[in-house]
């Protein structure tokens, strides 16, 4: 584990059930726990469907594709290492999986991003060989 | 529908009520406020530690068994105690679990109470400011947020408000109203935090926190306490300060998250209010003053949808019709609410309902006709809610 320090950002710690989320996005794949039960995908990761409770299920790539269900800019910096970043948007991403993942819009400035535009995931690398799945406005 | 029991209505009166210095108050423990307020809640109503046989707190999120201490520092021992831990639904599920306690003969005469330092907290070293947490750290989120320059309960709540921007047109303009009416009742309120006087300009011309949000959408950080005593209402007429009845209450918790469905633009307020309101046998037509969970402007106004003081959606024309002032058509977090006059997580809001109930308020403080207060709960991490209904005595 990597302590944070005033200048670094904070990683991704994983803990068991999303650890092969974060490993697939280092493969620049966006990892999702699918139900082999009912079908239906979920998100956080957890080790049971949370939508029929089912055991049984396995890790399958997303498209990367849905919408944006709500944004927000900080234009405070609430952690130091983000002071050059702001302002900068935090989303909530609905894919097309009908899962919501929290992540960044990058690429459009603050002021032009919209609640349900269409998004696409990119990968942007850290400083600490994390991968991040990011949005970007679909063209 | 599933709502209390009836049989509970008006079972149990508030027959006490207090709080502790609000606002900054640098060098005093949360504990040392909770019990400056039950202090006051105590003399409120002319009873002593000795008369309590039951303590319902919600510690800070670092404390452990803070019933057990706030007993300690009472002095008493007691037959029914616990802590509660549904954030800031907290306070009214501990009027609510009174209730049911001393119907349950658990307990008569229960004291219910919650307190923080948290302009201390926030403000002991540069770096507390700027991190600005009251949580300890190994509470907040490792992965899924704070990677992604996620943090704090403004981006949660701004979510909710944008996309109840988008999908009804509600404006900053709104959220703006909210804010001068609840800074107007502060400066009525000699207790409260902020009396400095607020404009509309003012409000578009401080600095945006995480947009939609500025600065006066954002509740206070404030060292605070408040405490209310509970007891069967058939004994509420023997204490010193006129009685307030707890009518109805109910709760809802949208355990799938804030980020699920569309709990973030139709709240838990909905079903936690329709249970309050079966209870009670009222509706909203009948509340004559709300005092609402405001830890953001936007909730105050979400939830005012999610009540039914207006239909969904409308919840930006209510307000601008300039019903939430003294005088409108529901009077709403006359106190200054968290917003203005201090951030103790909802407990003010219900101190605040009873004392309107008593009527007792100079005039230009006093609700005109104040029969029924609705009183409002929200927190955990955005999903827990709880609703109370009380009534004059």
């Amino acid at each position: 584990m990597v302590p944070d320090t005033p200048l670094s950002k904070p990683v991704p710690r994983p803990s068991p059930e999303s650890r092969s989320f974060w490993d697939g996005a280092k493969d620049r794949r966006l990892m999702l726990p699918r139900c082999n039960v009912c079908g239906q995908f979920w998100f956080p990761p957890s080790q049971r469907c949370r939508h029929c409770l089912a055991a049984d299920f396995a890790w399958q790539e997303s498209a990367g594709r849905g919408r944006i269900y709500s944004f927000v800019v900080y234009h405070r910096v609430y952690h130091p290492a983000f002071e050059n970043d702001v302002p900068y948007v935090v989303a909530i991403v609905e894919l097309d999986e009908n899962v919501r993942l929290l992540t960044n819009i990058v690429g459009t400035p603050p002021e032009d991003v919209r609640c349900d535009a269409r998004v696409r995931v990119v990968f942007a690398d850290t400083d600490d060989g994390a991968v991040l799945p990011k949005f970007e406005i679909a063209p | 529908m599933i709502a209390p029991s009836q049989r509970l209505r008006n079972a149990c009166a508030i027959v006490g009520a207090g709080n502790s210095r609000l606002g900054q108050v640098p060098g005093v423990s949360s504990l040392d406020l909770l019990i400056e307020a039950m202090a006051n809640a105590l003399d409120d109503a002319g009873l002593k530690p000795a008369d309590i046989d039951g303590i319902i707190v919600r510690g800070p999120d670092d404390s452990y068994c803070h019933h057990q201490q706030a007993g300690e520092r009472l002095g008493i021992n007691a037959r029914f105690s616990t802590s509660l831990d549904n954030g800031g639904a907290s306070q009214i599920l501990s009027v609510a679990i009174a209730v049911m306690a001393i119907e349950a003969g658990l307990a008569t005469t229960i004291i219910c109470g919650y307190g923080r330092d948290a302009w201390s907290r926030t403000h002991k070293s540069d770096a507390a400011r700027v991190k600005n947490q009251t949580r300890p750290d190994d509470q907040h989120a490792q992965e899924f947020g704070p990677e992604y320059g996620y943090f704090g309960a403004v981006a949660a709540h701004a979510f909710g408000a944008q996309r109840h921007m988008h999908e009804f047109g509600t404006t900053r303009e709104n959220f703006a109203e909210i804010a001068v009416a609840f800074r107007e009742h502060a400066m009525r309120n000699p207790d409260a935090q902020i009396r400095k006087p607020l404009s509309t300009a003012d409000y578009f011309k401080a600095r945006l926190i995480v947009s939609p949000f500025g600065l006066f959408d954002c509740s206070l950080r404030s060292d605070g306490a408040g405490a209310v005593i509970v007891t069967r209402s058939e004994r509420a007429r023997d204490f010193k300060a006129p009685p307030v009845m707890i009518r109805g209450f109910g709760s809802f918790n949208n355990l799938t998250g804030w980020f699920a469905a569309d709990n973030m633009i139709r709240t838990a307020a909905r079903q936690s209010g329709e249970a309050a309101y079966r209870m009670a046998g009222l509706g909203p037509s009948d509340i004559d003053t709300a005092q609402l969970y405001d830890c953001f402007t936007y909730m105050v106004l979400v939830q005012l949808e999610d009540y039914g003081f207006c239909a969904k959606g409308e919840g930006g024309p209510f307000v601008q019709s300039g019903a939430l002032r003294m005088g409108g058509r529901l009077p709403t977090n006359t106190s200054g609410g968290q917003l203005s006059e201090a951030h103790v997580e909802g407990m003010l809001q219900i101190v605040e309902g009873v004392r309107q109930l008593r009527g007792t308020y100079p005039a230009e403080r006093q609700v005109a006709h104040a029969n029924v207060a609705l009183i409002s709960g929200h927190g955990g991490n955005q999903v827990c809610h709880s609703t109370l209904i009380l009534e004059r005595g």
